[in-house]
């Protein structure tokens, strides 16, 4: 009964998300002349289409998840999808399209295929190494650069960033192997100024993480995805061991490897005058233009925007991709910047608290790293446009364009409903305990 | 399309992002509630069944583990007093980094069973309400321990 419940909430928010979806491009294409409302409707089709599909998909796979993610995701899916479109009517934004339903069908096989999550810490090192090596294929001569990063393989007509789908594969090693270790790690020998310190060889592994997030930043000069990868790890490692020495150790390790990285490559002293004096006129328009214009888009959007189709989003580089919470921000204002912010931190919470009712450490460390990856990388990027950090590129998850992006995000919901489902549908020792007890009290003595 | 028109849109389309926004939360908030309702539920059972138990008092209490990976079903008298916790010389020791070394006690005074909190990190619960200071204890109540659940017996 609960179960059904859940999934009809689900529903019902779907209904909501998927109106207010293709409400989004049908104002695209009534706001402009070069559009006509005929050119969105395909596109509506597929995206309810896919979103009912999956859900009924969950209502046979994962009856007792969670009923937000789904819902939660299809929003921020359908309003990037209509802001893609907006800025590449004819490029990106059928193209999206594809990679909604591509996505979506990995999502249900995903449900369909991992039956029990637990079966993933079996394969634990060789997810570990198939993610270390995606990680680092790109910096392999199979790579090939994109506006200086090397982050992309191109294969035939298509390029792939395996560094997406490498963050999944890695999130379940480091939740298997913690899992496994997490009180030898937490053991803490030693007590130095009241600090109670572990065996030295516990620092091994995130001293080892540490130098994969320095060779991915060395090698493929990819900065967001290097500091994704380290904080993973990091929170990852403090939730199992909940010793707060890994954690100050931790940020020891970044801020070195933030100074090194700034002594030695150029283009992260780049950014960093970039982010300290974005409106200096020796660099506004050159390298500081697309930050810049970032800004004056979220300037010009005020609080209510200027609606969508009537502003010039377009004006910023890469706005489908990295900048697309700026372009967000132009044709919605601060009021529509909010609520997708907000929408992000529902999926967190939703996430924290699948992590919370996991029964068991495994699924526990997984859904805690799957939610960290998917806000992490929330954070940095939102940072790095609204000028709060320094910007390193890397994608909004649902929102930006982008494949591979979508996709593994995608698997990575699926695997979070799946924990979910799991944590909700194995019997609740408080449930049974009720029934006992009711039982019991009504046997006449 | 007239600007004025677009505007109305553009405004209605916000109204309408923000009433996703308040059903998600709503939703949340749903789930929430039929837990709290159901923490009352065990609470009133659990009155019905101690009225007997007034009437027919006996000294020797017991304490029955309902829900425990390793010591299911065992039962333990309470006997004056009765230790709960991670180290090894509690009268019930579980083994599990949820639960303190040294967790909670049973204790009988004047007829009564109480069931005190030892400054415990992550609580004792008592009908699923976490206890801040020594409780009276009734027949058929249930305290939860990490994930350890007994129920008073007798």
């Amino acid at each position: 009964m609960r179960a059904a419940r859940r999934r009809n909430t689900e529903l019902s928010l779907l209904i909501l998300a998927l109106i207010i979806g293709s409400g989004a491009l049908a104002l695209v294409a009534v706001a402009r002349s070069t559009d006509r409302l005929a050119d969105v409707i395909p596109f509506m089709i597929v995206l309810v289409v896919g979103y009912v599909c999956a859900h009924l998909v969950m209502r046979r796979f994962a009856r007792e998840a969670d009923p937000l993610i789904l819902p939660l995701a299809a929003i921020l899916n359908a309003i990037g999808l209509a802001v893609i479109y907006r800025l590449s009517p004819k490029g990106s934004g059928p193209a999206q399209v594809s990679w909604t339903v591509v996505g979506l069908v990995f999502f249900a096989a995903t449900l369909m295929l991992v039956r029990d999550f637990k079966v993933l810490s079996r394969y634990k090192y060789i997810l570990g190494f198939v993610g270390l090596g995606l990680l680092l294929l790109p910096a392999t001569p199979l790579g090939t650069p994109i506006n200086g990063a090397k982050l992309w393989i191109r294969f035939g007509g298509f390029s792939f960033q395996p560094g997406e789908l490498a963050k999944i594969c890695l999130v379940i090693f480091f939740a298997a192997y913690l899992a496994e270790r997490k009180e030898l790690l937490a053991i803490a020998s030693k007590k130095v100024l009241s600090f109670h310190i572990p065996d030295l060889k516990h620092f091994g592994p995130l001293l080892v993480m540490w130098g994969v997030s320095l060779a991915v930043m060395f090698y493929e000069k990819d900065l967001g995805s290097s500091l994704l990868f380290f904080s993973i790890f990091l929170v990852m490692l403090y939730i199992a061991t909940a010793r707060f020495i890994y954690m100050a150790f931790g940020f020891l390790l970044f801020f070195a490897g933030a100074y090194i990285g700034y002594q030695v490559f150029d283009h992260v002293q780049l950014r960093v005058r970039i982010w300290l004096d974005v409106f200096n006129p020796d660099l506004i328009q050159g390298d500081a233009y697309q930050m810049a214009q970032s800004l004056f888009a979220l300037a010009t959007g005020g609080l209510f925007g200027t609606g969508f189709g009537q502003g010039r989003p377009d004006l910023i580089p890469a706005a489908e991709t990295d900048f697309v919470y700026s372009a967000l921000g132009e044709e919605l204002g601060l009021m529509g910047t909010v609520a997708i912010l907000m929408i992000f931190m529902l999926i967190v919470a939703r996430g924290l608290r699948i992590a919370v009712r996991a029964r068991d450490d495994f699924g526990q460390l997984l859904a805690i790293g799957l939610t960290v990856t998917l806000g992490v990388q929330t954070f940095i990027i939102l940072g790095g446009v609204t000028r709060l950090l320094p910007l390193t590129g890397i994608t909004l998850p649902f929102v930006s364009y982008g494949g591979s992006s979508l996709l593994s995000n995608f698997i990575l919901i699926a695997l979070l409903i799946r924990i979910s489902h799991q944590g909700a549908a194995e019997p609740d020792p408080a449930a049974t305990a009720e029934i006992l007890i009711g039982g019991r009290g009504s046997v006449p003595r | 399309m007239p600007v004025l028109v677009l505007d109305v849109l553009k405004y209605a389309f916000l109204a309408i992002l923000y009433l996703f926004v308040a059903r998600a939360v709503k939703a949340i908030y749903v789930e929430l509630r039929p837990q709290a309702a159901g923490g009352g539920a065990p609470k009133s059972s659990a009155k019905g069944a101690a009225r007997p138990s007034k009437r027919t008092k006996k000294p020797t209490r017991t304490v029955a583990v309902i829900e425990d990976e390793k010591l299911k079903g065992k039962t333990f008298a309470v006997d004056g007093e009765l230790f709960i916790g991670r180290s090894s010389d509690s009268d019930i020791t579980l083994d599990v980094s949820y639960v303190s070394s040294k967790h909670a006690r049973l204790f009988e005074r004047d007829e009564k069973c109480m069931l005190e909190d030892l400054g415990s990190t992550n609580g004792t619960y008592l009908n699923r309400r976490r206890i801040t200071a020594p409780t009276e204890l009734q027949r058929g109540d249930q305290i939860k321990i990490g994930r350890t659940i007994m129920e008073m017996r007798k």
